[in-house]
């Protein structure tokens, strides 16, 4: 049935968006995760990526979330001298997550998870209200 | 049917109409009247109903996930209503019958 399928598609956008927000708490979680010493990377943000493909079972194009890269931009470097991991000029590397860019990542995250539970939520009640129609 | 209770009591009641449905009490033997189509339908929303069990459970549980409850839920749903719909129908009409004046 058609409106089962559409269920099920929307179902997949749900799991891809939860787990791009697994991510996003994943980078925000360790937005402040230094290196143990200065010879080391500290954490590197990581950026999930949706994939597209067809489902056999259900005879449609389905979202499913590909692999999780890595930001490969530059670290912020900060200047602290009495920090642990920081090198001979009293520089310590710091994740390169900026915590703005994220909570905005969350936002279109939530904003799509939501998107997805109106589609299921639609189809819920058109289903029921075409079934309404052997009680009448 | 939001709460496990309340579908696996509802899921428990399908199976013992389902068994209840004795070949001698089928009006039509020819394999593809009413009866036999409600039969087919009960069998297709026990195994559904079955599916929703396990996921449900394995939820509870912690392993499973909650998208797949929702879908499994909303699938035995739409089964459920779509058959209890058509039976009413069916009986209703059954009843019309039956109250005519011979």
């Amino acid at each position: 049935m058609d409106f089962m399928r559409s269920i099920f598609i929307a179902a997949t956008g749900l799991r891809a968006q939860s787990g791009r927000m697994r991510v996003i708490a994943e980078n925000i979680a360790n937005a402040n995760s230094t290196a143990a010493n200065s010879a080391t990377d500290p954490y590197r943000r990581r950026v999930p990526s949706f994939s597209t493909s067809f489902d056999r079972d259900l005879q449609a194009t389905v979202v499913s979330m590909g692999r999780v890269r890595t930001d490969g931009s530059d670290f912020t470097v900060r200047n602290e001298p009495g920090h642990p991991a920081a090198d001979g000029t009293g520089n310590v590397k710091y994740p390169n997550v900026n915590t703005l860019i994220e909570t905005v990542d969350m936002r279109e995250a939530q904003r799509s998870y939501e998107a997805n539970l109106n589609v299921i939520t639609a189809t819920r009640r058109m289903i029921a209200r075409t079934i309404e129609i052997l009680r009448a | 049917m939001t709460t496990p209770n309340i579908a696996a009591s509802a899921y428990a009641a399908i199976q013992r109409a389902a068994n209840g449905v004795t070949p001698a009490s089928k009006p039509n033997t020819q394999g593809n009247g009413f009866g036999q189509m409600l039969q087919n339908v009960l069998g297709d929303i026990t195994s559904k109903g079955q599916q929703m069990d396990a996921k449900a459970m394995a939820a509870a549980n912690g392993k499973g996930d909650l998208v797949d409850v929702v879908t499994a839920v909303a699938e035995t749903e739409v089964a459920v209503e779509t058959l209890v719909s058509v039976r009413d129908r069916m009986i209703q009409a059954y009843e019309e019958i039956m109250r005519m004046p011979i």
